[in-house]
């Protein structure tokens, strides 16, 4: 397992919402999630992702409810809420357009 | 909208379910770790080894855990609930240092809100009355008073929603259960009460109808200090019959016991009397000075429309009056405010040169304090560089300090106010030499709560702040690895910079109070410009109706000859005023006109009514002319003599003797008189004031309605030895006469108040600066000895001797205290020069004197406080010592 990429500031929020956008998921499903998309460049850590989640559910965009895991244990589920969804579609927009404006200028430079 | 109320329910959850948050925030955590063992073990580990990637893998869980709070918000709150339970609970365990700190703390904090209150009482205080920003202080003409009929006619203008007036200065005799006692009432218009609306605590204040001068009203109304302490408290005091002046008087009501009379100051009048021709004889004469003026603006009349109103309403009552000046509307003020003083500059000055002396005394406590915290922080290094390394966060542990610091504020600062409390009894019951009451109540009130809470916030960041970034600076290792630094000594430590700027602070106040105990010196031995030192003053009050203006004097002439006679008096004469006393005579301001140019000039001057006799007596010189004699009588042409400042100021180059001047006259017209002579200057209000012109006027010629005069007298020998003599003289010569005699050196007490009260307030200040500086420079050096016994131990045993280390111990305390002195003396000679307004003529603000007082007596004590802790070193035991290796 290589390095983890470090994560651009502020799209692990993006990152959360997207994994969350489907299906709500607890806390290490998310972390595995992003792992398993990016397929192992992106290592979330414990220390950054509880800390984003309580943060995104100040925020009014994710809420949690309680479930039950694969391996059936009680825990805390996070769903996107209505603004969650808002957030989401507004935070993919800026996204596109960083990237776009990323790609444009690294390309230009060769 | 919805969001808002969300995220506000979940800080409020987090708030006061705190604890339920942490527990579900932990269960999400571990469940994240049993994920992750679960998948290793699929992966094909054993469950131990699972565990430990696992754990290894999910890094500090305490860090995520605080990190997670911090993102709800409230954090801050709980995290201060938590220090102030945390911080409460280790001082527990230090009863001393709390018990050090909380004196260090309440002793300037009680200063300093005494100070507060005095000024906050004396200066500020709002008279009690019925919406008292609507009332105003008013001087028409520049004058302080007005006369009674030109009371009446602006009144009965209505320009105003209310106008009154009071007196402040005449005296009435009252009947008490042992003696006769002189008291000063404020003699008050008959609408007074109803202009004022003062609720009363008993009975009722006097209608406008029911006590107007022309009825001669026999009613009362007494303040709660004069119920209380003359009357005994007497529960049927309402309706009680007082004899004041030998006429029974009706007690109508009791003021409450708060009450904030309207002249300030904190005086208290300990009667209020309508005002009537019996207590104002000049009740009737057009242009008398009777009564000062206050006003209550109609609801619909800003200041400038009053003001407006008042002055058209002047104008129109000029012909009523037969005065084509008058009702020019001078002063027009909030009578609240600091304004009604003239004065306000001196004494506002002084308040807050007080202030910053007692702020200074704080920060001497606090850097008492702040040494303690700083000792103990080095104590606690291997506690604090534990927490850092377990996740807490610089802030965070800087924080949870401050908090120590605020319970140690906290308890400081109630401590404080305890003290205040007392003080503010102790200060009650001294008895000032003025004649009418002082009286200031400590009250809690929003301004000493404001200033109390801006104190505690100040004594917490200076007490703590500094221990606490030094605490937790970063260098943690050496701490973590229990470092000992027995053999190293640094003589600059930040506890030893505080000591430097305690001696220097210390130094600043030490110097104010040699100032102002030298000044207090100086200015009893300063030249008033008359004799004090062989004078004795009688003050006679006579009974109401017993002398014609011929018998009375008939009366001063006889008491004169039979005064004369004896055999240690060289002089005796008669005034109506004794300057530097409470009764210094009247200020006037007027138009005077030469009378042979025609040539008219605006002067302000002090008044006085004299006998013949009188410079001598007193030890003015006369320069030009001649005195007065029993001659310049009424009836006779009238004349005046000035002295030196008004010739200067007004007939500057030319010779003011012999010509005629037009005096305004307190009847209808201006009188000429003639300038008979001229006389040196001298003081008259204060001992301290700029040169006043003033003006003499014979006393026989000009006639005297009052019941007072004086009695001045020339002795041979020491006063205090005629005293007795005299008052018996004077006394066989009336019987009923009130009085009292005293040399004149006391009888100028009043004069003195200033520089005596600045003497003891401020000299007790430094003395509690340079108290709590040397306990600070104190537990420095033991604390410094106690560090460095194993050095000690061994430059012992390496044979240095006793001396050698009693230098060794007294030189740094020399480098720390002679830093702080050198300091204190560049700082005070840059920072003392705006004293000099308080001081007499003739003592600098920069007073080598004081200057090396202070810093010799820093140094002796500074010496003395060393002492201790230095023999304790001298006494150290190289076994001992080395032993603890």
């Amino acid at each position: 397992m290589g390095k983890p990429a470090d994560l651009i500031q502020g799209t692990l929020d993006l990152l959360i919402l997207k994994t969350i956008a489907l299906e709500p998921r607890h806390g290490w499903a998310i972390a595995k999630r992003i792992q398993q998309m990016s397929r192992d460049v992106l290592q979330v850590t414990q220390g950054s992702l509880y800390p984003a989640l309580h943060r995104l559910e100040q925020q009014g965009w994710i809420k949690a409810q309680s479930g039950r895991t694969a391996t059936g244990r009680d825990a805390k589920f996070y769903a996107l809420t209505a603004a969650g969804r808002k957030q989401l579609a507004k935070e993919l927009e800026s996204w596109d357009r960083l990237s776009g404006a990323i790609q444009l200028v690294v390309r230009e430079a060769e | 909208m919805a969001r808002w109320f969300d995220r506000f329910r979940l800080r409020l959850r987090s708030l006061f379910r705190g604890a339920a948050a942490d527990a579900s925030l932990r269960r999400e955590l571990q469940l994240h770790l049993d994920e992750q063992i679960d998948e290793y073990v699929a992966a094909g580990m054993t469950r131990v080894e699972a565990r430990e990637a696992a754990l290894r893998e999910f890094g500090p869980i305490a860090r995520i855990e605080e990190e997670c709070r911090d993102t709800r918000r409230v954090n801050v709150l709980s995290n201060l609930a938590q220090d102030l339970r945390y911080t409460l609970r280790s001082l527990r365990r230090q009863p001393l240092l709390v018990l050090a700190a909380t004196v260090s703390i309440a002793v300037a904090v009680g200063a300093n809100t005494t100070i507060f209150s005095l000024a906050s009482g004396l200066l500020f205080a709002t008279p009690s009355a019925k919406d008292p920003d609507r009332l105003v202080r008013i001087r028409v003409n520049g004058n302080s008073h007005v006369s009674y009929r030109q009371w009446q006619a602006l009144e009965e203008s209505q320009a105003l929603g209310g106008l009154a007036g009071y007196q402040i200065e005449a005296e009435v005799n009252w009947r008490g259960p042992e003696s006769s006692v002189t008291l000063i009432p404020l003699i008050v218009t008959a609408n007074f009460f109803d202009v004022l609306g003062t609720p009363l605590a008993m009975g009722r204040g006097f209608t406008a109808s029911e006590a107007s001068a022309e009825r001669h009203p026999d009613i009362a109304v007494i303040s709660h200090g004069f119920w209380q302490r003359r009357l005994g408290g007497d529960p049927a005091v309402v309706g009680r019959t007082l004899m004041f002046n030998g006429r029974p008087y009706t007690v109508l009501g009791v003021l409450p016991s708060d009450y904030r009379a309207l002249p300030g100051y904190g005086t208290a009048p300990e009667v209020y009397l309508p005002l009537t021709q019996e207590l104002m004889p000049d009740l009737n004469v057009p242009r008398a000075a009777t009564v000062e003026l206050f006003g209550r603006l109609r609801d619909d009349q800003t200041m400038g429309q009053g003001r407006a109103a008042l002055t058209w309403a002047g104008h129109n009552v000029r012909a009523l009056l037969n005065d084509p000046k008058f009702g020019d509307v001078t002063q027009f003020s909030p009578a609240g405010g600091v304004k009604r003083m003239g004065d306000f500059r001196e004494v506002g000055a002084f308040f807050a040169l007080l202030l910053i002396a007692v702020c200074l005394v704080l920060a001497i406590a606090c850097a008492n304090v702040a040494g303690l915290l700083l000792a103990r922080s080095t104590v606690r290094r291997r506690e604090i560089a534990v927490r850092v390394a377990l996740g807490a966060s610089r802030s965070r542990l800087v924080q949870q300090l401050l908090t120590e610091g605020l319970w140690l504020a906290l308890f400081g600062t109630l401590g404080g106010l305890l003290l205040m409390f007392g003080l503010m009894q102790l200060i009650g019951r001294i008895s000032l030499p003025l004649p009418i009451p002082i009286e200031i109540a400590a009250r809690i009130d929003g301004r000493l709560l404001a200033y109390s809470l801006a104190l505690l916030a100040l004594t917490t960041i200076f007490c703590a702040l500094a221990p606490a970034l030094q605490a937790t600076r970063p260098s943690l290792v050496p701490a973590l690895k229990q470092e000992l630094w027995r053999f190293t000594h640094r003589r600059w430590t930040l506890r030893g910079v505080l000591v430097v700027g305690q001696v220097t602070v210390a130094l600043v106040l030490l110097l104010t109070a040699m100032l102002f105990v030298r000044n207090l010196g100086l200015a009893a031995s300063a030249d008033p410009g008359f004799d004090v030192g062989r004078t004795v003053v009688a003050q006679v009050t006579f009974v109401e109706g017993r002398y014609t203006q011929e018998t009375r004097e008939a009366f001063l002439r006889a008491s004169i000859e039979r005064l004369n006679a004896l055999p240690d008096v060289e002089l005796a004469t008669f005034s109506h005023s004794v300057p530097l006393t409470i009764r210094s005579g009247m200020t006037t301001g007027a138009d005077l006109r030469l009378a042979d140019t025609g040539e008219s000039f605006r002067a302000q001057y002090e008044v006085n009514r004299v006998g013949p006799g009188y410079f001598s007596v007193m030890g003015i010189r006369l320069i030009r002319g001649r005195d007065f004699t029993v001659n310049d009588r009424s009836g006779s042409p009238t004349v005046v003599v000035i002295n030196e400042e008004f010739a200067t100021r007004h007939f500057a180059g030319l010779d003011p003797v012999g010509r005629q001047i037009l005096l305004p006259g307190a009847e209808e017209k201006a009188y000429p008189a003639e300038i008979i002579g001229i006389v040196g200057n001298s003081r008259h209000r204060t001992i301290g004031e700029s040169q006043k012109a003033a003006m003499y006027e014979p006393f026989l010629q000009r006639g005297n309605p009052g019941r007072l005069v004086h009695l001045i007298v020339r002795t041979r020998t020491d006063p205090a030895s005629a005293v007795r003599d005299v008052r018996q003289t004077i006394s066989e010569m009336d019987p009923s006469a009130a009085v009292d005699v005293q040399p004149m050196r006391s009888a100028l007490a009043f004069a003195f108040l200033p520089s005596r009260v600045g003497a003891a307030v401020l000299g007790a200040l430094g003395a509690l600066g340079l108290a709590l500086a040397m306990v600070g420079l104190y537990a420095v050096v033991s604390y410094a000895v106690s560090r460095r016994t194993a050095e000690i131990g061994i430059r012992v045993a390496l044979g240095a001797t006793r001396a050698a280390i009693l230098r060794l111990v007294l030189s740094d305390a020399g480098i720390l205290a002679g830093c702080g002195i050198g300091l204190g003396l560049v700082l005070a000679a840059m920072v003392t020069e705006p004293l000099a307004m308080f001081l007499v003529t003739g003592l600098s603000a920069s007073d080598p004197i004081s200057f090396a007082a202070a810093a010799l007596l820093l140094v002796l004590v500074s010496l003395a406080a060393t002492w201790i802790p230095a023999r304790r070193a001298t006494r150290i035991d190289p076994v001992v010592a080395l032993r603890d290796e």
